[in-house]
């Protein structure tokens, strides 16, 4: 049971950290970008070929992953968003979909189809108690995601920079009329979302490995955290996310492990039919 | 000086005269093929099959670029078209269609059943010879006297995982474990029949879906219920995470399933201790041969490809070869080849010999493998029985 709850909410963290990027990009331009799993899978390989195939320090491959993260925000913006602003939600929704098969093929021709494994950042033995096993890096991916939901409150709601996000998404044209640079906030959102699919992905490759593939099914599952937590929702992102891991995880072992990947999806339905806003509600009034 | 009648002149005369008839038959046969002879192929190439098909694709490709750098097939060169199939059926046939259209001599196809299921009609249809790595059971059971299978199945290693896991490693209370797709599901079932013969009951039946990535539910449930192995059935990336997760969970349990357990692309991604005294059984694999030409062809295909040889990758070397070795003897025609290949008898591939059986099966050796460390031994071959 209690290794359930560690396993549980070591894949919760996961899901939450893709949650928490696809919601900094929401609350800065309304759009869910489908293809944040797959910016995920990006990271992992940037980080792999840092760590492994150049043979760079661990943390220095976190750092140039990121760096390289960030630039790939911005690329993504300027190829999906930029193009299409003002047209209709769903056809950036598309497009980001159509983003994400790509960048899905792209990682096919550059890294290969093997999975590969990253070294992860910290080393050690595991921790037990009561038959329980916890690993450094399940700590470390616990502590990671803290800091992060801290951070990234701190920023959205304590400076100016978090004020301008979310001026820009309450009302885009007001906010360039009254002198916000919006372009640069959008693209800074993007930068940042993507840094933080590029760090759930450097948390991901060393207990999950990396391959072209794996994105698909995280992205998903961090779109369905957004939804059971309420989009935009910062701490409703990272508690959906914990506990859908949770929910999986024992749904698993004691109901039936054929059907993991759809609890996922019977919560979600569960969720919007009691609280149609997600459980901690949302400030946007349209739905996705 | 020996006195030779002339009746035995005579008769050796006719001999002669008529083996020169037939070799000069079977030259004008080769002679009639087409230049270059069209040869297709559809395997996963993306999608979360990519490596499997990818590892196919390899073995062919280099088989065909051996051979045509040799000369090809009596001067004429082998074209191989490939078309990819993705991960889906429905794209799997199309992917068969555009193939057909180009009206090739033999089709090579995947070792992902549902698309070989998928595929069989069409390809009967337009009477051409289809060889195929799937690994469902029924997939030579569809009645098409076209389809040809050169790789084992599940219905073999179904039946041998769990005689070889109670009668010599003498363990009696198995976990299942397995990918919950056609490949998974459809062995889990085999297996679970055979152990039923064998009057074992699995203490826990459990699958993951392809794109799980935390297996620990799974595992803590065969460990909870008391199993003394596991019976793990998956490809390489979720087997490769089973293992590892049972390492980090600190569950010691006998683990023999399909060669993935053994492939290079698992052994790459454990440590030493997560991967030893692991059993596979399956298709033979290259890596624990003692021969050094198969080693050195080993290397060089890890070389050109950058992805390591497989049971496929060698299946599917060996099928182009089989063909250039029917080619050469009746030509190409059609029904000529696909007789060869329903009368193929004792040919000798780089690791084991084939033979087809009533249903187009020819592969019907495996290989029972155990892990020392990261290293795959070959225990012994091991025949289905009646081979």
């Amino acid at each position: 049971m209690g290794q359930l709850v560690v396993n549980g909410l070591a894949l919760g963290s996961i899901y939450a950290l893709v949650a928490l990027g696809l919601l900094l990009i929401f609350n800065t331009v309304q759009i869910v970008n489908f293809a944040q799993g797959q910016l995920l899978m990006l990271g992992a390989f940037i980080g792999i070929s840092g760590a492994v195939t150049h043979e760079l320090p661990v943390a220095m491959a976190w750092i140039v992953t990121m760096a390289a993260m960030a630039f790939v925000g911005i690329v993504f913006m300027v190829l999906v968003y930029f193009p299409l602003r003002g047209r209709p939600p769903f056809l950036v929704i598309l497009t980001t979909i159509a983003m994400g098969i790509v960048l899905e093929n792209l990682a096919l021709i550059i890294w290969g189809p093997l999975p590969v494994s990253l070294p992860s950042p910290v080393r050690g033995p595991p921790l037990r108690f009561a038959g329980i096993v916890i690993s450094m890096h399940q700590l470390f991916i616990f502590a990671t995601l803290a800091v992060i939901l801290l951070l990234q409150f701190l920023m959205l709601t304590r400076t100016r920079f978090g004020i301008l996000m979310q001026a820009t998404a309450q009302d885009l044209h007001t906010a360039r009329l009254v002198g916000i640079p919006v372009n640069r906030t959008i693209a800074v959102a993007f930068a940042f979302g993507a840094m933080l699919s590029g760090v759930a992905g450097l948390l991901v490759a060393p207990i999950f490995l990396a391959e072209p593939t794996m994105g698909g099914s995280l992205g998903l599952k961090g779109f369905v955290v957004s939804v059971i937590g309420g989009f935009g929702n910062l701490p409703g992102a990272v508690i959906g996310g914990l506990f859908l891991g949770l929910i999986e995880t024992f749904g698993a072992r004691y109901i039936s492990s054929n059907f993991r990947d759809a609890y996922a999806f019977i919560v979600m339905i569960a969720v919007l039919v009691a609280w149609p806003r997600g459980l901690f509600g949302e400030k946007s009034s349209e739905k996705v | 000086m020996f006195p030779i009648s002339v009746k035995t002149l005579m008769v050796g005369t006719a001999v002669i005269c008529l083996s020169a008839a037939f070799a000069r038959e079977s030259k004008a046969d080769v002679a009639a093929c087409p230049s270059p002879i069209p040869l297709g192929l559809t395997t996963a190439l993306t999608g979360n099959l990519a490596l499997l098909g990818t590892q196919a694709r390899n073995g062919a490709e280099f088989a065909v670029d051996e051979i045509n750098a040799n000369g090809g097939i009596a001067g004429k060169k082998l074209a191989l078209t490939t078309e990819d199939t993705g991960a889906s059926s429905t794209d799997a046939l199309n992917a068969m269609n555009r193939i057909l259209e180009g009206k090739p001599l033999v089709i090579l196809s995947s070792m992902i059943s549902p698309h070989v299921f998928a595929q069989t009609e069409s390809v009967t249809k337009s009477e051409t010879p289809f060889l195929v790595g799937a690994t469902n059971a029924k997939v030579t059971a569809q009645g098409s006297k076209w389809l040809f299978r050169t790789h084992v199945h599940d219905g073999q290693l179904a039946d041998l995982i769990p005689e070889y896991l109670v009668t010599s490693l003498h363990k009696t209370k198995p976990g299942i474990m397995v990918v919950a797709d056609d490949y998974g599901l459809g062995a889990s079932k085999g297996i679970q029949a055979a152990l039923t013969k064998l009057k074992v009951a699995p203490v826990a039946i459990t699958s993951y879906a392809p794109s799980d990535k935390d297996m620990s539910a799974q595992l803590l449930e065969i460990k909870d219920k008391g199993a003394d192995s596991v019976i793990l059935f998956g490809r390489p990336a979720d087997v490769t995470l089973v293992m590892k997760q049972m390492g980090d969970l600190g569950i010691k349990l006998v683990v023999i399933g399909n060669t993935s357990i053994v492939a290079q692309t698992t052994l790459n991604n454990l440590s030493a201790t997560e991967a030893d005294g692991n059993y596979a059984i399956g298709g033979m694999i290259p890596q624990t041969s003692t021969d050094p030409k198969i080693l050195d062809w080993a290397k060089r295909v890890q070389d050109k490809y950058k992805v390591p040889a497989d049971n496929f990758t060698v299946s599917y070397y060996d099928t182009v070869y089989m063909l250039k070795g029917i080619i050469e003897k009746a030509g190409c025609d059609k029904p000529a080849i696909r007789d060869a290949l329903a009368a193929t008898k004792d040919w000798k591939g780089m690791l084991i010999s084939y033979q087809a059986d009533a249903n187009g099966d020819l592969a019907h050796t495996l290989g029972i493998y155990r892990n020392k460390g990261k290293t795959p031994e070959l225990l012994g071959p091991i025949k289905e029985s009646g081979f």
